[in-house]
């Protein structure tokens, strides 16, 4: 994974990550990517002034430390490829500083920014996602400007829930796979296979391949892929490859199994993002249960929600315990499995509001990808809230690998 | 000789005069010295690991940020062995371990609370500020018990 | 890092001195046989060692103008690799600030120290008190 050559460089705009716990986590996740952690020199009189300059007085001298340093990175004082900024989880002071310095930074100097509150808890593999997606933007430019597949090549999703599989050949999907995931290896070989299988293709047609996912390292190791990269680029590209929506800005929404991404594109290159993860209610796993409990299948739970109106049932949690509970408690008291189904899937869309699109501009188009975009119920429930046509592009359940496949023909000699 | 503990605990101007006039200044900088050299811990720089922000559980509950928490596990122990403080106020510019407003408000609240000879001044400005403070500063390290004459 | 053997500790020694450079400083700690080791930074002069041997040089300084030598303890030893900007990229050290801050007040404090040494009573100064209304009336008046 971690690139030879130069590292890059990647500023840390922080207050407290060394006092947290979390500093060595940083540094290690860093060091796995070949990046280098660098704190910008800043003029010293600078902190005098800062918090008026930059019209958010704090009582924390360490904000505007963060503020100092993000100046310097924004006027090139210090030359680096990308921004973290990052500060205690639970602390609105920072929050607010982070929050509005993420904001400075991406449309000042147009460097990629990633910004993450941490607790003592938070360890490397936890920050490994974001400063991977982080060192990609800043590193491969070139490959994340490919805006066309060619030659034979393969993408594998190794997702929490499910492993997914395609294959495709000169700009075209021409194999799918789709199994639960069970032992990594051996979902993503079965995957692979049903994807060559309906190509009729053989493994070693294949030029190149690419993996994407929770389990990409293992996976990318076993079949010794050309292209190891984490979800946010891999999907932001998918999103918008799929869509057809490849120039200017775009949101994409990601409604995993497990995890929720949502993350503002330009160009098909992804800017700030967030990325969900520790909530069961804001996930597809949500619905799943909810179509177990209605004794539907889980493809029908989205027509069935299209017809429901969720305003009929009175929901007191997003929880994937105490909401289902509710829900439960509605269909005793006499509610239609309609409603009960429009129900489940606002519930995961407000969600996925409260948790992911605070953080995160949306801007049009927003691009719904994810097996739970499959689920009709989904869409609409997003779109209503946001009052913004949502686009579900096709095989939007196998974005991860559409993206890496398409990533990976990068590396197909012509 | 009396453990003074000092706020800014990083205070050169304090640290110094404590011990100028005979007592024990509780420090950041013996802390830090502590910790860095805890042997077979290799977290830095500071050495901070997340067991840090776990012993600061004894001074700030868990809803309180990790930061707060981690420098709490220093500074607390200070706290629990000072037998006389000095906190100067208007010490805008401090960064690092003084860097947090939450754990400065903790810090100095938790100075407050306990039962002991406590200095409240503002750092000096002009040079009567200036005269006023050393003096103060001076006459309180004296009053505390077997606090000598200047060295 | 280096293993720090128990006892070495690390003072900074800052001189604001109208009679004592720095360089006097340093030549005073070279004279000394202990095996101590100095480094001349832009605000203070770090002394690391055995601590007897630390305190000893000091105390050899302090005395050199006592009221305006400053000496304050340091967590880091000199040039330790997890503080040293070069190899940590860049930045000032957050410490490093602070001490700034508190090095420009050292005039101030050495000249008061000075004079309590003296036996010079303290000037009582009277607060600045709030405009007085009929004098803030005079003002608005006058602007008219």
């Amino acid at each position: 994974m971690s690139d030879k050559g130069d590292p890059v460089l990647i500023a840390l705009v922080s207050c407290g990550s060394e006092y947290a716990g979390v500093q060595s986590e940083l540094e290690k996740a860093a060091s796995m990517l070949n990046a280098k952690l660098v704190y910008p020199e800043m003029d010293v009189a600078t902190l005098d002034t800062i918090g008026m300059e930059f019209g958010l007085e704090v009582a924390s001298p360490d904000l505007r430390l963060m503020m100092a340093r993000a100046k310097a990175v924004v006027e090139g004082v210090a030359k680096v490829d990308g921004v973290f900024v990052t500060s205690c989880f639970r602390c609105a002071e920072a929050a607010i500083v982070r929050n509005e310095l993420r904001r400075y930074i991406f449309e000042k100097s147009g460097l990629p920014v990633i910004s993450y509150s941490f607790t003592e808890r938070t360890t490397a593999a936890t920050l490994l996602t974001r400063l991977e997606a982080l060192t990609t933007i800043a590193r491969r430019k070139h490959l994340l400007a490919r805006v066309k597949q060619s030659g034979i090549t393969a993408g594998v999703d190794s997702g929490s829930t499910t492993t997914k599989a395609v294959v495709m050949k000169d700009n075209e999907i021409v194999g799918e796979g789709w199994v639960p995931t069970i032992k990594v290896i051996e979902s993503a070989e079965t995957a692979l296979q049903q994807a060559l299988d309906q190509a009729g293709l053989k493994r070693e047609d294949i030029q190149a391949i690419g993996t994407t996912g929770y389990g990409r390292f293992l996976i990318g190791e076993h079949f010794k892929a050309d292209l190891v990269q984490e979800e946010i680029t891999v999907n932001s590209k998918g999103a918008v490859y799929l869509a057809d929506k490849q120039k200017g800005s775009a949101t994409v929404i990601d409604i995993g199994g497990m995890d929720n991404k949502a993350i503002s594109v330009q160009d098909g290159i992804p800017g700030m993002f967030t990325m969900g993860g520790i909530c069961a209610g804001a996930s597809g796993r949500f619905l799943e249960m909810t179509a177990k409990r209605l004794g539907v299948e889980i493809t029908d739970l989205g027509d069935l929600a299209i017809k429901g109106m969720e305003k009929n049932v009175e929901m007191n949690s997003y929880c994937i315990v105490f909401g289902i509970q509710s829900l439960v408690n509605s269909l005793a008291k006499g509610s239609s499995p309609e409603d009960v189904a429009a129900a489940a899937c606002h519930s995961v869309v407000e969600q996925i509001f409260e948790q992911q699109l605070q953080e995160v501009e949306v801007k049009e188009p927003l691009i719904l990808v994810g097996g739970s975009s499959l689920i009709a119920g989904v869409p609409k429930a997003l779109g209503d809230l946001l009052k913004i046509d949502v686009i579900v592009p096709p095989h939007s359940q196998l974005i991860g690998a559409v993206g890496a496949a398409l990533l990976a023909s990068g590396y197909v000699s012509e | 000789m009396a453990k003074v503990i000092i706020y800014p605990t990083n205070s050169l101007i304090l640290s110094d005069m404590v011990e100028r006039f005979g007592h024990e200044p509780l420090a950041m900088m013996e802390k830090i010295k502590e910790i860095i050299n805890t042997v077979g811990v290799d977290s830095p720089p500071l050495n901070i690991t997340p067991e840090g922000p776990k012993h600061g559980l004894k001074y700030a509950a868990v809803e309180v940020p990790a930061g707060v928490r981690g420098r709490m596990s220093l500074i607390g122990p200070m706290i629990d062995l000072a037998e006389a403080g000095i906190i100067v106020g208007d010490s805008s510019i401090s960064f690092g371990c003084m860097g947090c407003a939450r754990t400065n408000e903790l810090t100095k609240f938790l100075i407050r609370e306990k039962d002991i000879p406590i200095l409240e001044i503002q750092y000096p400005h002009t040079e009567e500020e200036g005269q006023d403070f050393v003096y103060k500063i001076a006459e309180f390290l004296k009053s505390l018990p077997s606090g000598s004459d200047e060295k | 890092m280096a293993e720090e053997t128990e006892d070495n500790i690390t003072k900074i020694v800052v001189i604001s001195s109208d009679s004592i450079l720095p360089t006097d400083a340093a030549m005073k700690v070279y004279e000394s046989e202990d095996s101590i080791t100095i480094k001349e930074t832009c605000f203070g002069t770090m002394v690391n060692g055995p601590r007897e041997a630390v305190l000893k040089v000091v105390e050899t300084l302090r005395s050199m103008d006592r009221n305006h030598i400053f000496v304050k303890e340091r967590g880091f030893k000199p040039g330790a690799e997890v503080r040293c900007r070069a190899g940590r990229g860049g930045g000032p050290r957050p410490g490093f600030h602070f001490l700034r801050e508190e090095v420009n007040m050292l005039p101030m404090i050495g000249r008061a120290l000075d004079k309590y040494e003296a036996g010079e009573p303290l000037e009582e100064h009277e607060a600045p008190k709030k405009l007085d209304i009929s004098k803030l009336k005079k003002i608005i008046d006058s602007e008219l």
